[in-house]
């Protein structure tokens, strides 16, 4: 057996009412990956963040290669030898690709405090050149797609590499969760490329995934290590008895909806553009239907749910509202028609994390929460418990702070907004099910079904390919900006191989 | 509870060396002392909890009292609420420039700043006694039962607006703006209006604190109010809201004005001469916020 590299024992985190982490033990070799699965809210980002060195743990001793340490911030841990890319990629958006992959270690870029930057971008390149992405050292990171920024995370995680003389331990959460198949394929062969220098904790919801470039896999429930399986012998329907405690079903959102009758059409956009963006795309969003929109980064698919939301005008074209010429000026012009958008980036777009819940919840219609003058927090209260209900939120009550839940709680929050109000005519979700696991992801997507059944009009760009085929009564497929392909699932269902070859 | 501890710790303390200090009549002099901080700090508040911050508030009071002290004589009431309209506008003009021209509101109200002091000393040079209608603003300098009468107004001001932010959608949505404001914008909330209104409460506020210096000093004067922005502002922060935006009350804004009220009899009854008064209130800001930065998670300060 080959010496442990990274040994935590008996971490234990609280976050408010909420307690994260609960006593867990993991133990990662040298040239080994282990994988971290379990559901929403099960702890593994704490875990992470705490072997990274982010947050202290309130109970518990992380020792590397057999000395106990005590960080008191990440750069002490990336001393030690350990890279991280967490959940939300935290790259500095107004400088290039290469300062943020070597940012805090430039080393050898750096002479008398002058960054040279012909060797930056050098450095840059080998580290992207390991994951095998063709993106330019010298792009502005602002001007990357969300998962492009997340392959520079990876890469950026990468870079401490160069930093120490040990074999370095890298933490990956969720690497793959915003990629689309191609980059998936870079990323795994990335980490088994790892497996020959370095240590690697792997967090991915996809159990596939997991199974296939790990060593060892820990379970985690409920902040606790239920289990620690071996990747060869174990099975996904072995891990998800154990990460939810029970056997699972088949993970069908829907029996397609084959006798799904027409609607009258909602919204339609003719040759709508915005320069560098999308172009000439004329489509139509009817009542009672889900469109799935599918496009790799740069597709112009996210662009245009923004635009159609209010948050960038269009340059061109017209948008029609039942048949009425209409002009978006911002969101809550949008809002005001009852057209609303569940954003990708939660955190920062989705929810108010030092909110509570209920208020979280009844932000964007807080004028039917109110009396004649004042906000009556009863009767908001009981909308929340209703939806924290309805939605299956975990949350300890209808007034704890919504940063206190777990991503895939928060998404459910963000999505009930919309909900506690009049019924939304148009609801667009940019990414819903990002780094939710199975449980929350067929929570989300069973309620877009059921919206879509009350004769909402639904726009949605799914995570997953699988998410798409399964939610979606329309399938548009864009490419560098443009619509490449149109399929009807309940007619002419497309495979999985031919929205790809749109795509790309 | 740290800023009440202090507050405690002050008065015990002032009143252990100077006991005529905790008197009647002493308290109705430092109440009557503090009126107009409290108002600006009011306004203050509002713009804080909202994430941003109002440096114009003490010139735009200052150019007020100038503008009643001009007109009051020929039009008695009627300047005082033009005056107050006046104020109000140019406050919520800011707040619109800032929330439309994505300016940030530092940058619109030091501009304001400087604004407004000139105009009230292109309109004034000089002190501007007042000639004729005194009384419509004399009676804020007067006292019932020992009260300052600016300073019960300022505490009613004060709970109105605590009622408003704690009660309110305005409230709710300052906080939320506070706290996060592209959540707030893609919520649908017209971010733009919430901004003009709170600026144009702020402006009002300024306003306000003009006409009760024109009732003290009987008179209006371009610069008369210049020298409380530091103390409103410290007021503000030493009761613990958050210059960060998003945390904080009046009810803390009150705990502060006091604070502030107190320390400036203390720098008298430690034998400091008034015109260093400044550096006590300077220190106090930088160590309020030093207490109030929230550093429970990794935080990044500019």
């Amino acid at each position: 057996m080959t010496a442990v590299a990274l040994r935590a024992e008996g971490l234990s985190r609280r976050f408010g009412e909420t307690l994260a982490l609960r006593e867990v033990t993991l133990e990662v070799r040298q040239r080994e990956v282990v994988g971290v699965v379990g559901e929403n809210g099960a702890g593994k980002s704490t875990l992470l963040k705490l072997l990274a060195g982010a947050i202290a743990p309130d109970a518990g001793q992380i020792s590397v290669r057999g000395a106990a340490v005590r960080w008191r911030e990440i750069r002490d841990a990336a001393d030690a030898g350990i890279g991280v890319m967490f959940q939300e990629p935290s790259l500095v958006p107004g400088v290039s690709v290469a300062e943020n992959i070597l940012l805090g270690h430039e080393g050898p870029a750096v002479r008398f405090g002058i960054i040279r930057w012909r060797k930056l971008f050098a450095l840059a390149k080998v580290s992207l050149a390991k994951l095998g992405i063709k993106i330019s050292p010298a792009a502005v990171t602002h001007s990357l797609s969300f998962s492009e920024r997340q392959l520079v995370a990876f890469a950026r995680a990468l870079a401490v590499e160069a930093r120490t003389r040990e074999a370095p331990i890298i933490l990956l959460d969720e690497p793959t969760s915003a990629l689309d198949d191609r980059d998936i394929a870079a990323v795994l062969r990335a980490v088994e490329e790892l497996r020959m220098r370095a240590s690697v904790v792997f967090v991915s919801h996809r159990l596939e995934e997991v199974l296939r470039v790990c060593d060892r896999i820990y379970v985690m429930k409920d902040g606790q290590c239920v289990a620690e399986c071996d990747a060869r012998t174990s099975t996904v329907d072995a891990l998800q008895r154990l990460m939810v405690g029970h056997a699972m079903g088949t993970d069908v959102t829907r029996e397609v909806a084959a006798s799904h009758v027409e609607g009258t059409v909602c919204l339609e956009v003719r040759q709508l553009g915005r320069r560098d963006e999308y172009a000439d795309v004329t489509l139509a969003f009817r009542y009672g239907e889900v469109l799935g929109l599918a496009g790799a980064a740069g597709s112009g698919c996210e662009e245009l749910c923004r635009t159609l939301f209010g948050i960038d005008a269009p340059q061109s074209g017209t948008m029609l509202l039942d048949g009425q010429v209409v002009t978006l000026r911002d969101p809550s012009d949008a809002v005001g028609r009852a057209i609303v958008y569940v954003p990708a980036e939660r955190a920062s777009e989705g929810v108010i994390g030092e909110m509570s819940v209920a208020a979280n919840m009844t932000l964007a219609y807080l004028a039917q929460f109110c009396g004649r003058w004042a906000i009556d927090t009863r009767r908001e209260w009981d909308v929340a418990e209703l939806w924290i209900r309805q939605l299956r939120i975990a949350t300890p009550s209808a007034t704890a702070r919504v940063s206190d839940l777990s991503g895939g709680n928060q998404q459910k929050v963000a999505l009930a907004k919309w909900l506690v109000g009049e019924r939304p005519r148009m609801l667009i979700l940019d990414h819903p099910a990002r780094g939710l696991d199975v449980l929350a992801r067929r929570d989300i997507l069973a309620a877009v079904r059921e919206l879509a059944r009350d004769g909402v009009c639904i726009v949605i760009l799914a995570d997953t390919l699988d998410d798409l085929l399964a939610v979606s009564d329309t399938v548009i497929v864009m490419r560098d900006g443009r619509i490449s392909a149109r399929y009807s699932v309940a007619g002419d269902r497309p495979t999985q191989q031919l929205i790809l070859e749109g795509m790309v | 509870m740290a800023p009440f501890t202090v507050l405690i710790a002050l008065v015990l303390g002032i009143g252990a060396v100077v006991p005529s200090f905790l008197s009647a009549y002493s308290l109705g002099v430092l109440a009557d002392a503090a009126s107009v901080i409290l108002l600006l700090a009011i306004g203050q508040t509002l713009i804080v909890v909202m994430g941003g911050i109002d440096l114009s508030m003490a010139a735009l009071a200052s150019l007020t009292s100038v503008i009643v002290a001009l007109l009051l004589p020929e039009l008695g009431a009627g300047a005082v609420l033009g005056a107050l309209c006046v104020a109000a506008l140019i406050g919520a003009l800011q707040g619109l420039v800032h929330a439309r021209a994505q300016i940030p509101s530092f940058v619109v109200t030091l501009a304001g700043l400087g604004i407004c002091s000139g105009i009230a000393l292109a309109i004034a040079k000089t002190t501007v006694p007042v000639a004729e209608h005194y009384e419509v603003v004399g009676w804020l300098d007067a006292r019932s039962w020992g009260v300052p009468h600016a300073f019960a107004f300022g505490v009613t001001l004060l709970a109105l607006f605590q009622v408003a932010l704690g009660c309110l959608r305005f409230g709710r949505y300052l906080y939320a703006i506070g706290m996060a404001e592209r959540v707030a914008l893609l919520s649908g909330i017209r971010v733009w209006r919430v901004k003009t209104l709170a600026f144009g409460a702020s402006g009002l506020c300024s306003g306000l604190a003009g006409v009760c210096m024109v009732a003290r000093t009987s008179s209006g004067n371009p610069t008369i109010a210049d020298s409380l922005l530091l103390p409103s502002i410290a007021a503000v922060l030493v009761g613990g809201t958050a210059i960060t935006g998003g945390h904080g009350s009046l009810a803390r804004t009150l705990l502060g004005v006091c604070i502030v009220a107190v320390m400036r009899v203390a720098v008298a009854v430690a034998g400091i001469a008034p015109a260093y008064e400044p550096i006590a209130y300077g220190a106090l800001v930088i160590i309020a916020v030093a207490f109030t930065v929230d550093r429970s998670s990794i935080g990044i300060v500019k």
